[in-house]
């Protein structure tokens, strides 16, 4: 069983809102979560698999093995239409919840 | 992706793994280019084994981890709602318990293929042909079907034919012969004589059955021999009974109509012979019955009669062999072998043999009692849909005060289809909760519904769990599952997350209720219909309970004996007869005595064909009428009224006479004219002037309680020493019912003859009673179903005006407050009850009608859509709203506005 994962939530978003960009390998979703977090967020390996995984058992992705730039074989993932639509939902509640937690951190 | 794909990948590990590993193994590549550093980058990755492990039990684990988090959090929940749990699995157990107990009375009487190897291949081999085969056939016992003129279809043939059929017929596996169950009387050294059932098989009937004996051997073929001592298997419940179960029984003697014979063998416990539902206590040999039919005055050699066909036949078919062909190929042979030699027939005379299915056996329970235990099962349907009703409301209401949970679930992720599932998790729970006690339930009752038949002298059944019973009990529990799941199950998850949160769980009055409240109308619909069954099938036993018979039917007993099973020659029987009747008269408080050959309303009656003169003959049954024998003094005792002519005179009495009694019907029938006195007639093709009518008498029922049965009746005098080997009725009127009587009259028949015990002793009453005994046990069952039925109704309605009332304690406050008075809100609640009660009507009646028109053929004068009977059940229906309205109406009465306001 994977361990649990506090950021599960926020993983999946994140890993959700790179896709949209279109279908990448999970090395590089890895890489880009880091650099564009300034590499405040650290991704696991351990963690990003398991969930590239199991989003694709969900339905929210779609992989399949193709060639890198470089020529080395690496598994893409790439949304699917269920896939679009949680981003859609998952997105807003996500800038709801922050948004509701800066209003608080404002309010006191 | 499917259950299956998941468990099929944690088996088929390999390729997915390898995918895996090549992921893996690209990462750690492009993290080495990145940093130049394999080292660092594998150090970075962690343990690839563990992130491989992970990733691979994404898929399987996740799904089943679900499942069982949604099993412990559907404990959890039950276990805290621990009434509304118990409530729920209440009531499932009783519908499922009644509904499984009826399912296994199907199951036995309609579905169960017999107990043998490959019941499949076993066909009944029965003949047919036009009109009788009166050149090969003079007597039948068995089964004749005569379909208007066409054909006739019999079960039967000869011993002789049948044995030369099996010995020399090679299409099919094997041949069996047997006849239909006997009742004998069986005595033991040191005990008392007692009453069985016997059946005359082939030597080859336990091995071509493929049914080992548990103690000792099955026949073997020196046992058929004519003259031999009859070498007796016996059933597993005889041996029990009569022997405690002793493993020394075999050479054991045992007395059957008083002639002896040696116990071989023991059958195996489940088995009951070929015919579901009578239990054949004794298996001899075919040859067995001349030895245990003959009288000990007769003289003649011991002989089969070859005109006599009593043999059925099953065939047993060769693996794969189609049954038609193996027919075909019996046929041929078989209309060789009937024809005896030096007998030229017309082809067209000859039988045919014709194949039926035996896997269930023959004379199968069906027709009448199958469509009682069908309607049975039907109604208790209705019931259990009415229990999901109840369970589905409980579960509602509940789901509402979930429905907070529900947002909070929905607000951090869960995806509604999860929360359907959690729910539905949750009702499978119950259910198989329910299903499972439901199952032991009706195990307990099947046992005592076992007993009940075995004490009524009802049909004998094996009533034990098997695997077709668990499937059904699996089935009606996930049916119900989904039925009273789904609902509670969308309704938690349509929960709206805003306004639930945003409502501070103060439930608004939302909705009016719709779901429920169709709901509780469906159980009134549903409710209604079994009544309208019960309520019809009771006035339908009513009035054919109550059909005029032609004479009183009360005070008047009956008194069987049979001399001839007790070795008492011919030539004293008639002696005895009289003395007998002569002894019972004295009896104080009989008032009369006769002798009948059958009883009326006892099951059992005679049927010809009436021949006249210058009016064609005909065997197709259009002509039929039925055969009675009436003794001395019968006409006064039974209370028979004399129309015309003259009653029997000693003079007629003898063998070979010709003076025959006819009733109206007859006459009607027959003699439009009304000219019957000393018209003769005959009772065969070649007969019209062996009878003569000498008198008429009154109109009187004896062979069935239906109108549509009736039939023209003729009587013979009754000469208990010409019918060899048949039981003798005394036809006893008493002043009143006397308790001690029974008792009086063995006394007076061991005074006349301690040999010849009375067998049976019985009331005309009693026998209606048992004629009617599907119908009553229908009318009862369906009676217990109708009060199960508005039990449950009545408190799915109170429940819910209940659960309503509370809802609106606001709004009635409010109510209040603005001037209403206790009674105006009392009256509210009553009418809300009659509304659903009325609206349940409008549903109900139609479906009603649609459930009346399949009891059709159980009903007897009252129609599908009597009205009295639907005033009656809706006239129910307005007592359970009203009593189920009182307490809510009550409680709603005793609100106090301003408790109610202050509370929001």
């Amino acid at each position: 069983m994977p361990k649990a994962d506090h950021l599960q939530g926020a993983l999946e978003l994140l890993v959700l809102k790179i896709l949209r960009r279109g279908p990448t390998h999970g090395f590089a979703i890895a890489t880009y979560i880091e650099t564009s977090s300034d590499e405040v967020l650290r991704v696991e390996e351990g963690s990003l698999y398991p969930a590239l995984h199991r989003m694709t058992e969900s339905g929210l992705l779609k992989a399949e093995w193709r060639m890198t730039d470089a020529g080395r074989r690496a598994r893409f993932y790439q949304l699917t239409a269920r896939g679009k639509t949680r981003l859609a939902e998952t997105e807003a509640r996500w800038h709801d919840v922050t948004a509701a937690v800066a209003k608080v951190l404002r309010t006191i | 992706m499917s259950l299956w794909t998941r468990l099929a990948r944690t088996f088929r590990r390999s390729s997915h793994d390898a995918e895996i590993d090549e992921e893996i193994a690209f990462h750690l590549a492009m993290r080495a280019a990145q940093s130049d550093d394999a080292r660092a980058a594998r150090l970075k990755f962690g343990n690839p084994e563990v992130v491989r492990e992970d990733t691979r039990a994404a898929g399987i684990l996740v799904w089943l981890d679900t499942l069982a988090r949604d099993v412990r959090y559907a404990v959890r929940q039950l276990r805290r709602n621990w009434v509304v749990t118990a409530a729920v699995v209440g009531s499932l157990v009783l519908g499922i318990t009644a509904n499984t107990t009826i399912f296994t009375l199907v199951n036995t009487a309609l579905l169960k293929p017999l107990p043998v190897a490959d019941p499949a291949q076993l066909q009944l081999l029965e003949w047919r042909s036009a009109g009788w085969p009166d050149a090969l056939c003079d007597s039948h016992s068995g089964n004749t079907d005569g379909s208007p003129s066409t054909f006739l279809q019999g079960s039967s043939m000869s011993p002789d034919v049948h044995r030369r059929l099996a010995a020399t017929q090679t299409a099919a596996s094997a041949l069996i012969g047997f006849s239909d169950n006997q009742d004998v009387i069986i005595s033991l050294r040191g005990r008392g004589a007692e009453q069985a059932s016997l059946q005359y098989v082939s030597t080859n009937y336990f091995p071509a059955l493929g049914v080992t004996p548990l103690v000792g051997r099955s026949h073997a073929a020196a046992d058929d021999k004519i003259g031999a001592e009859p070498a007796v298997v016996i059933s597993h419940r005889l041996w029990q009974r009569l022997f405690g179960g002793r493993k020394d029984v075999i050479g054991d003697p045992i007395r059957i109509n008083g002639i002896a014979a040696t116990v071989v063998g023991v059958a195996p416990p489940q088995f009951f012979g070929l015919s579901v539902g009578s239990w054949v206590d004794l298996y001899v040999p075919l040859a067995a019955r001349v030895t245990l039919t003959r009288s000990p005055d007769d003289t003649r050699p011991l002989a089969e009669e070859a005109k006599y066909w009593w043999v059925r036949q099953v065939v047993r078919l060769k693996p794969g062999a189609d049954p038609e062909g193996t027919r075909q190929v019996l046929n041929q042979q078989f209309r060789q072998l009937v024809v005896p030699e030096g007998l030229t027939l017309d082809p067209s005379k000859v039988p045919n043999l014709v194949s039926l299915p035996a896997v269930r056996g023959f004379d199968s329970i069906g027709g009448n009692e199958g469509e009682a235990l069908l309607v049975m099962l039907l109604l208790v349907s209705l019931v259990l849909l009415i229990v999901c009703a109840n369970v589905a409301n409980l579960l509602l209401a509940r789901a509402v005060g979930r429905q907070r949970e529900s947002a909070i679930r929905l607000a951090i992720g869960a995806s509604r289809g999860r929360l359907v599932r959690q729910h539905l998790v949750e009702s499978l729970l119950l259910a198989f909760a329910g299903g499972a006690l439901g199952l032991w339930g009706a195990h307990l009752l099947s046992r005592g519904i076992e007993v009940l038949l075995r004490q009524a002298n009802g049909p004998t059944l094996d009533l034990a769990l098997d695997g077709r019973i668990l499937l059904y009990t699996v089935a009606i529990a996930v049916a119900c599952a989904l039925l009273f799941g789904l609902a509670p199950a969308f309704r938690a998850a349509r929960a709206d997350v805003q306004d639930s949160l945003k409502a501070h769980g103060r439930g608004l009055t939302t909705g009016h209720l719709r779901l429920p409240r169709l709901l509780v109308g469906a159980q009134m619909a549903l409710c209604l219909a079994v009544l309208v069954a019960a309520g019809l099938l009771g006035r339908s036993l009513a009035n054919i309970r109550l059909t005029d018979l032609g004479f009183d039917r009360e005070h008047l007993l009956y008194a069987s004996v049979n001399p001839w099973r007790s070795g008492m020659p011919a030539s004293q029987v008639d002696g005895y007869v009289t003395r007998l009747q002569e002894e019972l008269s004295r009896i104080p408080g009989v008032r009369r005595v006769g002798t009948i050959g059958s009883r009326p309303m006892s099951g059992s009656s005679s049927m010809t064909s009436a021949h006249l003169a210058g009016r064609p003959y005909r065997d197709d049954g259009s002509d039929g009428i039925l055969l009675n024998d009436l003794g001395p003094g019968v006409i006064e005792t039974l209370g028979l009224r004399l129309v015309g002519g003259r009653s029997f005179e000693p003079r007629d009495i003898r063998q070979g006479a010709d003076a025959v009694l006819v009733d109206e019907r007859f006459v009607r029938r027959f003699y439009p004219e009304g000219n019957a006195l000393g018209q003769r007639f005959g009772t065969s093709r070649e007969d019209t002037t062996s009878q003569v009518i000498v008198g008429v008498v009154s109109n009187s029922r004896y062979r069935s309680l239906r109108d549509e049965d009736l039939m023209p009746t003729m009587y013979r005098p009754m000469l208990a020493s010409q019918d060899r080997g048949s039981t003798v009725h005394f036809v006893i009127r008493t002043a009143i019912d006397s308790p001690g009587l029974a008792n009086d009259v063995r006394q007076a028949a061991a005074r006349i003859n301690p040999d010849v015990p009375v067998t049976e002793f019985s009331t005309q009453s009693g026998l209606v009673d048992r004629l009617l005994q599907t119908e009553r046990i229908l009318t009862l069952v369906s009676r217990a179903f109708s009060i199960v039925a508005v039990a449950l109704a009545a408190v799915g309605l109170g429940g819910l005006l209940f659960y309503a009332v509370t809802r609106r304690t606001n709004e009635i406050g409010i109510r209040m407050a603005m001037g209403a008075a206790p009674g105006d809100v009392a009256r509210m609640v009553m009418r809300d009850s009659l509304w659903l009660v009325a609206g349940g009507a409008v549903l109900g009646i139609p479906a009603t009608y649609l459930l009346a028109r399949t009891l059709k053929s159980q009903l007897i004068g009252v129609t599908s859509t009597d009205p009295p009977t639907t005033a009656a059940a809706l006239g129910i229906l307005l007592v359970v709203a009203l009593l189920a309205a009182w307490l809510p109406a009550r409680r709603a009465a005793a609100i106090e506005p301003t408790a109610a306001l202050r509370e929001q």
